[in-house]
């Protein structure tokens, strides 16, 4: 089975060598849009990670730190921090701005106390120490000691960090929290919530506690017919790839059948007829498959943001390939076990 | 090695949509070392009787033994294993895969049959040596000629050294040079524990065989006396797919040709009237009946009947009187 596999590969050698590279670029698009997914889901549980925080206070009825449009008194923080079983608490503010003065761009706004939870790992530079200085995430091109302009304000960019992007990839400005609230509230002590270090057992009057789970839930939320976007498209992604490896085995078939008349007319085993051709299919679709891999890095660099692959989505693309690559033999196997024999008789 | 019986053997397939039965009570008995020939024109059925043979087309009845093998009651596996182990193919045109060597050809035969690696490998560059392609072993049949490609056809139909071997047309698309070392080949083949089948038009097989198998029916151009039938209303004087020697004229009554399809239907396709005459092309052309002739079903009928020379004799003194 090995034998006639591969040699009928070296045999059409020039057909499926086109249809390994058409597929490898299927298989990369499919496979960069999944790592964009990969991506997003990720950055989900690290940028509340960032924090550092075992619970959060947000006001009663909001749907989360994130989310909410619901604000509480800065202060709350104090009040929380002073609990049984609460090692540090800081009040937070998330909001949406922009940043850059020429040509604008989205960015997610943290607003964090000067050494406090919610202030970014630094890869580069330093952290925010005092008022007016920020740290940027990938996605904004800014040097260290540049001034920025986020949301009206100037600010100098004092340290940049390796993660922070949520929302799809946008790109976080973290500024100290009076900052924040200057540009999101004027100015008035208000937060989105406090993030909590240790286990606050009773939540302040009119408030609520939420674990990181629920953050991250919460956060997901919005992401969700997005993230569902994408699985859609790369699952259209991997049927077309099949379409293509379908069609070119289904030819072959079609070319091989007075072969599989001969084998059948002498007694070969149907196993050894159709294990041949899925072998075959598998064969062409793993081999795109990894081919694929530095062709989704190529497309990745025309994608927004970040495209996550990683030893999982390595392993997950792997068995897609043989699935791909199975449901792809199934014409030609049609083809396969449908000829008769009798077909071997006769004249070319 | 198995004497091969074929008794009462009987095939109907449908062809366009007609019935077509090129055996009808076929029997034929083949015994141990025969190299038999299957004659005739095409159509007649030398194919088909191949394939029944090696058990890849099944009769509509009758019994094909190969040894104490009931060939005809052979299914699944067994079918598979009897098409592997006890028949060898050479096939018309070569068949051979083209993507593989010659080697690789008769290695993967072997391969699919269970054998070894290395015994496939040694038994298939044994083989090769004995028809004479030692040297042309790792290539594919692309590059081989026509002769080359059958005698590797013919190897790897030796490869599982199988008691029967069935060719079709083994010569029909070779040039008159490539020829020679086929027909030796196939000579040589059939030896004490082998049956050697060959379906052929080529003549220059004749001096080989042990049997010839007429599929054709001879033509009747014996003389012999005009044969006079009365045939009862709805009486069948002759079916589709019989043997025709005679030409008939309708004396009284009336005959109705009928063709029988595929489905068990009849489709009538002509009544002969008094004086008319039906069923000249089977004899003129050594072909079986292609339709039925009855007897009107109202009325009795009276033919007679003619041989092919008898009724020219006749038709031309009609004309000239």
């Amino acid at each position: 089975m090995w034998l006639v596999t591969a040699r009928d590969l070296q045999f059409r050698a020039r057909r499926f060598i086109i249809a390994i590279a058409v597929t490898s670029l299927v298989f990369g698009i499919a496979l960069a849009i999944d790592g964009m997914r990969r991506s997003v889901q990720h950055e989900i549980p690290a940028i509340v990670a960032n924090f550092d925080a075992d619970q959060w206070v947000t006001a009663r009825g909001a749907s989360g730190p994130f989310t909410t449009t619901r604000v509480i008194d800065a202060a709350t923080a104090d009040a929380v921090s002073d609990s049984p079983g609460v090692h540090e608490a800081d009040a937070v503010v998330l909001s949406r701005t922009v940043s850059g003065s020429g040509d604008p761009a989205d960015a997610n706004l943290v607003g964090h106390v000067v050494g406090g939870l919610g202030a970014p790992p630094i890869s580069e530079g330093h952290a925010a120490r005092t008022s007016g200085e920020a740290v940027v995430s990938p996605g904004i091109t800014v040097d260290v000691g540049d001034d920025l302009q986020v949301g009206g304000e100037t600010f100098r960019v004092v340290g940049k960090t390796a993660g922070g992007r949520y929302y799809f990839g946008i790109p976080t400005v973290f500024v100290p929290l009076e900052d924040a609230q200057d540009i999101v509230f004027h100015g008035q002590d208000l937060a989105m919530g406090v993030a909590v270090k240790g286990h606050l057992d009773t939540p302040p009057p009119d408030m609520r506690v939420l674990d990181n789970s629920q953050v991250e839930s919460d956060l997901r939320r919005p992401l969700a017919g997005g993230v569902q976007s994408l699985v859609v498209t790369a699952v259209l992604m991997w049927l077309i790839a099949a379409g293509i490896i379908g069609l070119i085995v289904y030819l072959s078939a079609l070319e091989r059948l007075r072969d599989f008349a001969v084998f059948k007319a002498t007694g070969a085993p149907t196993r050894i007829i159709v294990g041949g051709l899925m072998l075959q299919s598998v064969i062409v679709s793993v081999l795109a498959a990894a081919l694929a891999i530095p062709v989704s890095k190529l497309v990745g660099f025309g994608l927004p943001f970040p495209s996550k692959l990683g030893v999982q989505g390595l392993v997950q693309m792997l068995a897609i390939a043989v699935v791909v690559g199975l449901l792809a033999s199934l014409a030609g196997v049609r083809n396969a076990l449908t000829t008769d024999p009798a077909a071997a008789f006769g004249g070319n | 090695m198995p004497d091969i019986r074929i008794r009462n053997l009987t095939m109907e397939y449908s062809s366009g949509g007609y019935a077509v039965r090129p055996f009808d009570q076929f029997d034929l008995d083949l015994k141990t070392g025969d190299l038999a020939l299957l004659l005739g024109a095409s159509g007649c059925g030398k194919t088909t009787l191949l394939s029944m043979l090696a058990s890849i087309l099944t009769p509509t009845s009758g019994s094909i033994q190969v040894g104490d093998t009931e060939v005809t009651a052979l299914k699944g596996a067994d079918l598979s294993r009897y098409r592997r182990e006890t028949v060898g193919v050479v096939f018309q045109a070569f068949n051979l895969i083209p993507s593989l060597t010659a080697k690789e050809n008769l290695y993967v035969a072997m391969r699919n049959a269970g054998v070894g690696r290395a015994p496939a490998k040694k038994r298939a560059e044994e083989l090769l040596e004995m028809v004479g392609l030692e040297h042309r072993m790792d290539h594919r049949p692309g590059k081989l000629s026509g002769g080359q490609q059958q005698r590797v056809s013919i190897a790897r139909a030796l490869a599982l050294d199988p008691p029967l071997i069935v060719a079709d047309e083994p010569t029909a698309s070779l040039d008159y040079m490539q020829v020679d070392g086929v027909i030796r080949l196939l000579r040589e083949l059939a030896a004490p524990g082998r049956v050697v089948v060959i379906a052929t038009h080529d003549e220059r097989l004749l001096p080989l065989a042990d049997r010839v198998v007429e599929l054709t029916p001879h033509r009747a151009e014996e003389s012999r006396p005009p044969e006079r039938v009365e045939l009862a209303p709805g009486q069948t004087l002759f079916r589709q797919g019989d043997e025709g020697i005679m030409v008939y004229e309708v004396d009284s009554g009336r005959i109705d040709i009928i063709q029988e399809m595929a489905d068990g239907t009849e489709q009538p396709l002509a009544v002969v009237e008094p004086g008319n005459y039906f069923g000249e092309l089977a004899p003129m052309f050594g072909l079986r009946r292609s339709a039925t002739a009855r007897a009107a079903a109202d009325l009795p009928t009276v033919v007679t009947g003619y041989t092919l020379r008898d009724f020219r004799a006749r038709r031309s003194l009609s004309t000239d009187g």
